[in-house]
């Protein structure tokens, strides 16, 4: 039975991506997602974050295209690219992964090369954003929005504001039980390590174990680490400093305007996610419609504006109301931004550091 | 000829009935229980094995982590949270059932049952931010606490909010198996040792518990296997310390590490201990009243 198992799998695999396996063993979960429906040119499949659509977005797509786009959400890059990989993924024509998620899938020979001459409007973002670390001239993907992480404080609970990742450290007796950091071991140990003047990046095994002792010390403050549930938390007043996003960070402030978000100055991670077009997509030309629908700046401007997220588009940020430009938390001031640090992928040993110190972490 | 009865008519063929009732269910259970776990156990034999990559079973490596001392920490704080928990349901739980079962009146019965039972129409894990809502520092119970002029409390990102979530949560099952083993509790036996001059206690000990321990091993080692496996109430509940096997293992498939073959390593693992205990539910417990 396991061999006609491993047959089967072994003959698919062959089939669909041609590579040659060794004789005893099958490939996990490498079967490359295939559409699953034929591609229909007036629909388009997109997968995305919570909140980065919304009924009136792609109700104005089809009216300006023609093409009815469903979206489906993910919670995390990880779960997308597990579902992608289980070949689950083969509806989707558009994919939004996060940058460092973007060189990941390109090493995994999952994304569809860009056609630039199909796609108008990629010299209206920031210079930075039309050659990002993770993938030189936007080959592979077209950068949607942007974030840093930081902290969000209650002002009226704290004797002075934080201003950088050492405040919690040097509060932490004030603090005790009323901090949260992110469930990410990726920004808790880098912001650890900014705040040890190392690369929020560093893989030196040195820098990390004094990060993670650093954080150790820190233990009886954290209340938990958690993505999400400090938002209720800080509004009720049970925390008084939560590590956070920036786009979160800004709907919260918007029910308390006793909330305040900051970039702490040392710098911390700054973030974006993409457009990329899978190699599956059954609607290629559909997918690059909603590139350029995208890169419109009065609908880059529009979706910044009501979903509350920053834009890398120049022309698009330059049509935005004040009060939007000047947010802390979508546009945090220069010095600050100039510390920050994009995250890019850490090699396997360094990632089974990192996982072991999180671990001891969580458990100690 | 005397022939009373007319010979019953046999199926001509018992394996095509047989097949009918067995073959969709089984089908089922062999594609989505018996063969992903087969596929887990060649997993965990594989070292650092991501997606996209071969096979190859290669050795015991993943079981050796399994048993490196901070994995047997949080394999040691799931099996407390587990048993804890199993713990206070029963302590919980025992005298309601007793209760309900010989005490309360009989019309009553599965009025008083259906209320235990309501609780789980609603999300497990709305129910365990309900939890949230009442232990947070300003929340009710502490709301409650103060107005009378007692100290607040801190529980919630602490191990007690796990175990009282975790309680909350199993006891419904806990009563209702104590419940159909309790109702069976032969009456006659009580008074007899009553008569005999034994007083309350040692007719507990020694009449009550015998009779109804099946069912006491089968309602704990249920709760105990529902805990053991338990993600939400130590995720949301146990604050920065609470890592338990559940959460690591949901680490290894899809957190930052993704390591599948450490993964199916500890799932294993996880698998057998549970299997054990269910084997000696099989053999201990009262299968009739789960």
């Amino acid at each position: 039975m396991s061999l006609n198992r491993r047959r089967f799998l072994q003959s698919s695999t062959l089939l669909l991506t041609g590579t040659t396996l060794s004789s005893c063993g099958w490939t996990l979960a490498s079967v490359k997602p295939t559409p699953t429906r034929q591609g229909s040119a007036d629909e388009l499949y997109i997968y995305t974050w919570a909140g980065y659509t919304d009924d009136d977005l792609l109700q104005r797509f089809q009216e300006e295209t023609g093409i009815r786009a469903v979206a489906d959400v993910f919670d995390s890059n990880e779960a997308m690219l597990a579902r992608l990989q289980a070949s689950g993924g083969g509806d989707y024509s558009i994919i939004y992964p996060s940058d460092y998620m973007v060189q990941k899938m390109v090493e995994l020979d999952l994304l569809l090369e860009l056609d630039h001459g199909q796609i108008v409007g990629l010299d209206r973002l920031f210079p930075r954003f039309q050659n990002p670390v993770y993938d030189p001239h936007n080959r592979y993907s077209i950068p949607l929005s942007w974030g840093t992480t930081g902290l969000i404080y209650n002002r009226t609970q704290l004797s002075e504001p934080p201003q950088d990742w050492d405040y919690l450290w040097e509060h932490q007796g004030d603090l005790r039980k009323r901090i949260t950091l992110l469930n990410d071991v990726r920004e808790v140990i880098g912001a650890t390590l900014r705040s040890l003047g190392y690369s929020y990046n560093s893989t030196d095994p040195e820098a990390l174990e004094a990060a993670y002792e650093k954080l150790r010390a820190l233990k009886p403050a954290i209340a938990s680490f958690t993505s999400d549930a400090w938002r209720n938390q800080i509004l009720t007043g049970d925390l008084m400093v939560a590590m956070c996003y920036a786009p979160d960070a800004n709907e919260v402030m918007q029910e308390n305007p006793d909330l305040q978000y900051v970039l702490p100055l040392s710098g911390s991670s700054l973030w974006g996610d993409a457009l990329v077009i899978p190699r599956s997509a059954p609607n290629v030309a559909g997918a690059y419609a909603w590139m350029n629908f995208m890169l419109q700046p009065d609908i880059a401007a529009e979706i910044c504006d009501r979903l509350s997220f920053a834009t890398p588009n120049e022309q698009a940020f330059k049509q935005l109301p004040r009060r939007i430009r000047e947010n802390v938390c979508l546009f945090p001031p220069e010095p600050a931004i100039g510390n920050c640090e994009g995250l890019i992928p850490i090699d396997e040993t360094t990632s089974a550091l990192y996982d072991r110190y999180w671990t001891q972490l969580t458990s100690g | 000829m005397l022939n009373p009865q007319p010979p019953l008519e046999k199926p001509s063929q018992p394996w095509l009935g047989l097949s009918i009732l067995l073959g969709p269910p089984g089908l089922w259970l062999f594609l989505l229980l018996v063969l992903p776990t087969l596929i887990i156990v060649e997993l965990s034999l594989v070292p650092n094995i991501h997606p996209g990559e071969v096979v190859n079973p290669s050795g015991l490596d993943n079981y050796f982590r399994v048993f490196d001392a901070i994995n047997l920490r949080v394999l040691g704080r799931s099996l407390l949270f587990a048993s804890g928990s199993t713990l206070l349901c029963l302590l919980l739980g025992f005298p309601v059932a007793y209760w309900i079962a010989q005490m309360s009146p009989p019309r009553w019965r599965n009025l008083l049952l259906l209320g235990f039972i309501l609780p789980l129409w609603t999300s497990s894990l709305l129910r365990t931010y309900a939890w949230i809502t009442i232990l947070r520092p300003t929340g009710l119970l502490n709301t409650i606490l103060t107005s009378l002029g007692l100290p607040a409390l801190e529980l919630l990102n602490r191990t007690p909010a796990v175990f009282i979530g975790m309680a909350y949560s199993y006891l419904p099952y806990m009563v209702l198996i104590l419940y159909a083993s309790l109702e069976k509790l032969d009456r006659e036996l009580l008074e007899a040792s009553a008569d005999l001059g034994a007083n309350p206690l040692e007719t507990f000990w020694k009449v009550t518990i015998p009779q109804t321990f099946p069912g006491i091993a089968a309602a704990s080692l249920l709760v105990f296997i529902s805990g053991l496996g338990d993600f939400v109430d130590p995720e949301l509940l146990g604050g920065a310390s609470s890592m338990t096997i559940s959460r690591l293992i949901y680490n290894q498939f899809l957190g930052a590490s993704r390591n599948w073959g450490f993964g199916s390593a500890l799932s294993t693992v996880l698998i057998v201990a549970v299997s054990v205990a269910i084997a000696l539910l099989i053999k201990y417990g009262d299968r009739e009243s789960i």
